[in-house]
């Protein structure tokens, strides 16, 4: 993980108050000799719903599989509602996990999946049968009971796993990816469904998702994770507007980065004109910034596009960064164009409301609060390149 | 016509394979059996069966059933262990020694089992050895059970390879989902993994149940005193009389039986494709 410390990470700051219901403390979990979550901590309210959010391989599953008790932590614990469940197998944790293959039993009816957790339970048949339609009620499953799981939708199998999960009246919902195998229009509807769902049970929910817009959507609150630790934790707001990180501004779709010089002075930033950028003071906001070399990021859309003299070169702007650079590419994705600038020898991708042409010189101007600075990873390199 | 020339020519030496080596001398037992000694069409060879072998065709369908009901249990508690076994230790010892039977022949085995099995074989020796029983108490098992034994030793291995790898290939997360909810591991056995791997096993039966029906070195060489299965007494028809109506009529009774098996197979599969 690079080490930044743009804006102070305040990840309990925004959180519901009050003692959280579900705890993962200092986890430390390994597939042999790899670690591939170390010491993590998370706090989970009752009601809340919470994205795990990580590009692959970052230990979001292993985190969700944790805390259902299908690994065992080498270190640390769980807890649920001040319980220390770590050692608990996985039906004694009062959770339902639904998978991102919807594991119906492929032999039994939609009835018989969905009141299988009952019949496991001992319930009589008469309860089980209530149950079972009242989920199907719950999740537009009527009339389906008889059906076999191969002869439903995507959309059907999903929820008869949904229905499977909360048959049992879990206190906790784990969601591993459940949305990933369905169609990407039927996704955008069942991602309202779900979160709609999650609010009328009162439920605690857990949802690993690698889709940023998903976890946006349906979660009070996103955890990012960058290799097996927690990068970020806030509202989706949060995360979005204020990264604490370079990592998690690239994760969240500030994929243009230029390096800058900063001098800081009090309330303002000063930043030196260099080979591509204008001289510039923006408002320090609480930015702490060690070196002098910063990594700026900023989304696409978040950037205007100038012809080239709609700034004067000698001035320094002010509450915004602007940059020189020559369009290379233009197309339409729909709603903006969306041009791709080369800025030095980096390229950029910068949306705006009317095309430039393919070899213009124009200015991109980042207004202040779009721009995230954090300290350079790379410091030495990035100084010697801005000198 | 011509268009298809290249095609049948292709086809046929696989084509005239099965009609001279299968279809022709099928057909030539098949008539065999219901001919009498000058040749003519007569049933006297199945009456002829009926009186002599009744008790031993009834023989080899309770020990081929019975072999069969034993396999399939030992193979589902096998592959299922297998499956869902946690020590992984135990798991590993476990694949390396199953398959061991399946790489030793019939009459070996009949062989092993002989001597190990009789009166004064090396189990009863063993037995005595230990104090479990006195030399007057043992008991030898070269009879109907020592033929059981050594069908499902032998096709333990053959019926556990196929299920165990049918169990492998389901989806891992039935097994969890059924976890999660709070299934023992023998529920997720019987309840979860069984149903899923049935028609392998229904496969596996059958063709074991096959090779059992034609199984001859065996019952030669553990039991084949009155009862015995019907290969015994088809290679004694023609070894000792020369009758080979009589060995046609119990090799078409063999068929028919094997065929029921094969047909109630086929029905249950038929019948689950179309739900």
């Amino acid at each position: 993980m690079p080490a930044t410390s743009g804006h102070a990470a305040r990840p309990e700051a925004s959180g519901p108050t009050g003692e959280p219901f579900l705890e993962v403390d200092r986890a430390s979990v390994q597939y042999g000799s790899t670690k591939v979550l170390s010491e993590l901590s998370l706090g989970v309210m009752r009601g809340e719903f919470v994205a795990l959010l990580g590009s692959s391989g970052c230990g979001k599953t292993t985190l969700l599989r944790t805390i259902a008790g299908f690994m065992m932590p080498t270190s640390g614990s769980i807890r649920v509602g001040g319980r220390d469940v770590t050692r608990q197998p996985p039906d004694r944790r009062g959770m339902a996990l639904v998978f991102q293959s919807y594991a119906l039993w492929p032999h039994m009816t939609v009835a018989r999946n969905i009141g299988y957790g009952l019949k496991l339970r001992g319930k009589p048949r008469q309860e089980i049968a209530a149950r079972v339609a009242e989920m199907q009620a719950l999740l537009g499953l009527e009339g389906l009971g008889e059906r076999k799981p191969a002869e439903l939708s995507g959309g059907q199998r999903q929820r008869v796993a949904l229905g499977r999960a909360l048959a049992i009246s879990p206190d906790i919902l784990l969601l591993d990816e459940p949305l990933s195998n369905l169609d990407a229009r039927i996704r955008l509807t069942v991602r309202h469904e779900i979160s709609a769902l999650q609010k009328r049970l009162g439920i605690t929910a857990i949802h690993v998702t690698h889709d940023r817009e998903e976890a946006m959507v349906m979660a009070d609150r996103i955890v990012i994770l960058n290799a097996g630790r927690i990068a970020q934790i806030g509202t989706p707001q949060e995360v979005y507007n204020r990264p604490s990180s370079s990592f998690v501004a690239a994760f969240m779709g500030a994929e243009n980065v230029v390096p800058l010089l900063v001098e800081a002075g009090g309330e303002r930033l000063r930043i030196a004109a260099g080979p591509v950028n204008r001289a510039a003071a923006i408002p320090a906001e609480g930015r702490r910034l060690g070196g002098r070399v910063v990594e700026a990021r900023f989304r696409s859309e978040a950037a205007e596009l100038h012809s080239a003299t709609a700034f004067p070169k000698e001035k320094a702007t002010e509450d915004a960064l602007v940059l020189d650079g020559v369009v290379m590419q233009a197309s339409y994705p729909g709603g903006v164009w969306r041009h791709v600038v080369k800025i030095g020898e980096a390229t950029i991708v910068v949306d705006s409301s009317h095309a430039f042409a393919s070899g213009e010189a124009v200015s991109v101007k980042v207004p202040a609060e779009a721009l995230f600075l954090f300290d350079a990873t790379d410091c030495k390199e990035g100084e010697e390149e801005l000198r | 016509m011509r268009r298809y020339l290249p095609g049948l020519l292709l086809v046929s030496p696989a084509l005239a394979i099965i009609v001279f080596l299968f279809l022709v001398p099928l057909a030539g037992a098949v008539t065999g059996a219901f001919q009498d000694a000058d040749g003519g069409f007569s049933f006297g060879n199945f009456i002829k069966t009926y009186q002599l072998y009744s008790n031993d065709i009834l023989f080899t369908i309770v020990i081929v059933a019975l072999s069969a009901l034993l396999t399939a249990a030992l193979s589902v508690a096998i592959a299922g262990y297998l499956t869902l076994g946690t020590s992984p230790a135990a798991v590993a010892i476990l694949r390396w020694l199953y398959r061991w039977p399946l790489f030793i022949p019939f009459i070996v085995v009949g062989q092993i089992l002989r001597t190990f099995l009789a009166k004064n074989g090396l189990m009863n020796n063993i037995f005595v050895a230990t104090g479990l029983i006195t030399p007057l108490h043992t008991v030898g098992f070269l009879d109907w059970r020592g033929i059981v034994i050594a069908f499902v030793w032998k096709q333990t291995p053959f019926v556990t390879l196929l299920l165990a790898g049918a169990m492998a290939s389901i989806d891992r997360g039935t097994v969890e989902a059924a976890r999660n909810l709070g299934a023992s591991r023998l529920r997720i056995l019987l309840e979860i993994v069984l149903p899923q791997a049935a028609p392998t096993l229904m496969v596996a039966l059958t063709l074991s149940i096959v090779t059992m029906m034609s199984v001859l070195s065996v019952p030669l060489m553990i039991a084949s005193q009155s009862p015995t299965v019907i290969t015994v007494d088809m290679a004694f028809r023609i070894n000792a009389y020369g009758d080979y109506g009589v060995a046609n009529a119990l090799g078409l009774i063999s068929l028919v039986l094997t065929g029921a098996v094969a047909w109630i197979y086929l029905r249950q599969t038929m019948r689950e494709n179309a739900r």
